[in-house]
């Protein structure tokens, strides 16, 4: 008797340990990972919405974590080629993208055939686009605008042609001249973030890399010009220093600097500051002078990708289909409510393009910002941006400094990299 | 019925077992094996000692290396030195209010590593509370960027480290002074020893596993920093370097880095990882053999002194 509760007792505590582990099956349940609540995650729920309204079965369930805490997720769970607890659909930036299809092979579903990619910007479908198979649906732009207070501009004498087309140079000039006459910084700064120097490089469309992805710092004029920039505007005092993404949008809506160059994502992180309407306007990126450059660029930006393997992989794509890739009023609805530039171009005209926006004195901002999405020059952003982006804000700290010359920084930054990426 | 007995208690101990070795031992083998390997993803080669050789030549390796050093090395003996004073004046009878100071000093180890980090992060801000202080009180006119420079942002990290951990060893040491027989402190009074005397002639020989023991336990800690400098670095994982001039890159940063922010390596994550034991191995061995070897001089001492009489 004592025996048979003792054999009982051990069985029960393997089931316990061990049943935990069930097969998942389709459950009629879309999952999706994505990290910014005022953006994606809600562009995701009105698109969930619109599907919901059309296919009442499926059930969208939109999970929210922070960015680094999805790659680590889909990293970890990738690398143990499990299907366990991966979601339907993820959000992956554009940089990261072909890391993660290069080296995932057969994680992400092949979807050629399943979307009509001339519909979509050609250059975020190159970014998903890996041996002649597009493996992602197209989201949102990263167009840069230079964003800048009206009044603060004004106050120091600068109407909003004298901003139109500008160099960086002369954006530095302007900056001294603001912090004279009105006290303001010209821009916020976060002293880790290579974001300023992707924008200038890709405004001249060069990269850290050579067509056959092979590092390509040294010689790389828009590189070096974008590293003397970066330390000028450290060094003119124009930028005020934050610690961290909410100081660094704290800056915009507490008024204390008078511009941000983004990503036109940042709109929304712009418009949080609701007493501040009528005050901002927005030019074109400024360019550089040095090498061939338009003002036109671009940062960050990210497409939804499916996972192969997932349970309902099926149901994912159909209402990728029906609605990133077919509900026009949904380009329209977010353009507004989130300040998204959509890519997917039989969307990108109508009607909440040429709107005036209030909040930007009037302006049609978005019907500007796609004329420049389609200005920018497209790059190759390789697998190794953020290798390359460490390598060289590695050496920022001692060029700023003066202890390093730029040349000297570039040549130890390309040793870097080479090691890193071997 | 002895031989059952066992069975039994084998079977009782059968869940247990299987779960380390499934999740503490498999894993320690496997990352052993994982070192030798490069992986980029699911892409994975076998590739013998080529890792280790690469990290002799890595500078994120040198410069994590460097300084994990120095955190180390200044770190780790400020706060023990004051863990030491710390537990000495709790630890004397006469002082009033022992319990509520032991409670207070005790209370930072409370906190969670997240939770301290980010409100260090926010007194050192550019306009945080502690640069206003300095300039409202005029020891600086312009602020400073505590988190921008970096010698003053490893300083900002090495005080925060400090706040958090010295209440920490206070308690180890108070517990080991409270087993110390009273009598001994009383004889020395009446033989006319100076409270310094005592400190140095009684407490500390007293304590010395004790402090061994605190010595390699912060070691380790200082060794697999990650938390702190991750949090007080700016933008966190998604920044280009991991604080000014990457002045919060430890190892286990980097160990993440190599993980999740750039082409997933777990090869040679792994190689550093082994790294990392194979210098706490080193250093604990080298700290068992210093603290011993005292003792047996100590011994030896002793003996000779006991001839002699």
């Amino acid at each position: 008797m004592k025996k048979t509760f003792v054999c009982l007792l051990v069985i029960a505590l393997f089931a316990t340990i061990f049943g935990a582990v069930s097969a998942e099956n389709s459950d009629g349940k879309i999952t999706v990972w994505a990290w910014d609540p005022s953006f994606n995650i809600a562009i995701m729920k009105e698109a969930a919405a619109r599907y919901e309204a059309i296919n009442p079965d499926v059930k969208i369930d939109i999970v929210e974590m922070a960015k680094a805490d999805v790659e680590q997720k889909l990293n970890t769970i990738l690398a143990a080629k499990t299907t366990e607890g991966l979601p339907e659909i993820v959000l992956i930036e554009d940089y990261n993208a072909q890391k993660y299809l290069q080296y995932y092979p057969g994680s992400f579903a092949d979807l050629t055939t399943k979307f009509n990619y001339d519909d979509f910007a050609a250059y975020k479908v190159g970014v998903m686009t890996l041996d002649g198979k597009v493996y992602g649906v197209p989201f949102d732009s990263g167009v840069v605008g230079f964003f800048y207070r009206s009044d603060i501009l004004a106050e120091a004498g600068f109407k909003a042609e004298d901003l139109k087309n500008i160099t960086w140079d002369r954006f530095i000039e302007i900056g001294k001249t603001v912090k004279e006459k009105t006290g303001k910084y010209m821009l916020g700064f976060q002293h880790t973030d290579g974001g300023i120097m992707r924008i200038m490089m890709q405004s001249a469309g060069k990269w850290y890399f050579d067509e056959e992805g092979k590092p390509a710092l040294i010689g790389n004029q828009a590189l070096v010009e974008a590293f003397e920039l970066y330390k000028k505007i450290v060094d003119s005092g124009i930028a005020k220093p934050t610690n961290n993404w909410n100081e660094w949008v704290g800056t915009i809506n507490t008024g204390e600097s008078a511009s941000v160059t983004s990503g036109v994502w940042i709109v929304g992180s712009i418009k949080a500051a609701k007493d501040q309407s009528g005050l901002w306007d927005v030019a074109p990126v400024p360019r550089l002078s040095t090498v061939d450059s338009k003002n036109a660029s671009n940062l960050g930006g990210s497409s939804w990708y499916i996972l192969d393997k997932s349970a309902d992989k099926d149901a994912a794509i159909d209402f990728m289909q029906k609605i990133y890739a077919g509900d026009k009023d949904f380009y329209q609805t977010i353009l507004i409510n989130n300040g998204a530039v959509g890519t997917y171009l039989p969307a990108a005209t109508g009607e909440a393009y040429s709107t005036p926006d209030e909040f930007f004195g009037g302006r049609a901002i978005y019907e500007d910002l796609s004329a420049w999405m389609k200005e920018i020059p497209p790059v190759d952003y390789g697998i190794y941006t953020y290798e390359a982006d460490a390598a060289i804000m590695a050496q920022m700290e001692a060029v700023c400094a003066g202890t390093m010359t730029i040349d000297d920084a570039i040549k130890a930054a390309e040793a870097q990299l080479e090691n890193q990426i071997q | 019925m002895g031989k059952k007995l066992s069975m039994k208690g084998w079977l009782f101990i059968s869940p247990a077992l299987i779960l380390l070795a499934v999740f503490l031992v498999y894993p320690i083998i496997y990352s052993f094996y994982l070192s030798f390997t490069s992986t980029k993803g699911i892409i994975s080669s076998f590739v013998g000692f080529k890792n280790y050789i690469r990290l002799t030549k890595d500078p994120m390796f040198l410069l994590a290396l460097k300084n994990t050093g120095i955190i180390l090395v200044i770190q780790v003996p400020i706060m023990l030195i004051s863990a030491l004073i710390l537990a000495n004046i709790l630890n004397d009878r006469k002082l009033a209010g022992r319990g509520i100071f032991r409670t207070a000093i005790f209370l930072p180890s409370v906190t969670s590593l997240i939770a301290y980090t980010i409100l260090f992060k926010m007194l050192f801000s550019f306009d945080g509370i502690i640069n206003r202080l300095l300039l409202s009180t005029g020891i600086v006119d312009h602020p400073l960027e505590w988190l921008t420079t970096p010698k003053l942002a490893v300083f900002v990290l090495i005080l925060a480290m400090l706040w958090r951990w010295t209440g920490y060893n206070t308690v180890f040491y108070l517990s080991a002074m409270q087993n110390i027989s009273y009598e001994i402190y009383e004889a020395a009074e009446i033989d006319g020893a100076s409270k310094t005397q005592t400190f140095l002639r009684i407490t500390l020989p007293l304590l010395k596993p004790m402090i061994l023991f605190t010595t390699i336990m912060s070691t380790i800690g200082t060794l697999q920093l990650f938390d702190e400098p991750m949090n007080l670095s700016q933008g966190g994982v998604t920044a280009a370097t991991m604080g000014p001039g990457n002045c919060f890159l430890t190892l286990s940063v980097y160990i993440y880095n190599l993980c999740f922010k750039y082409v997933p390596n777990f090869g040679y994550a792994a190689t550093v990882s082994y790294v990392i034991v194979f210098i706490i191995a080193a250093l604990t061995v080298l700290q068992f053999w210093v603290g011993q070897s005292n003792e047996e001089k100590d011994a030896k001492k002793r003996l000779e002194k006991e001839g002699k009489a």
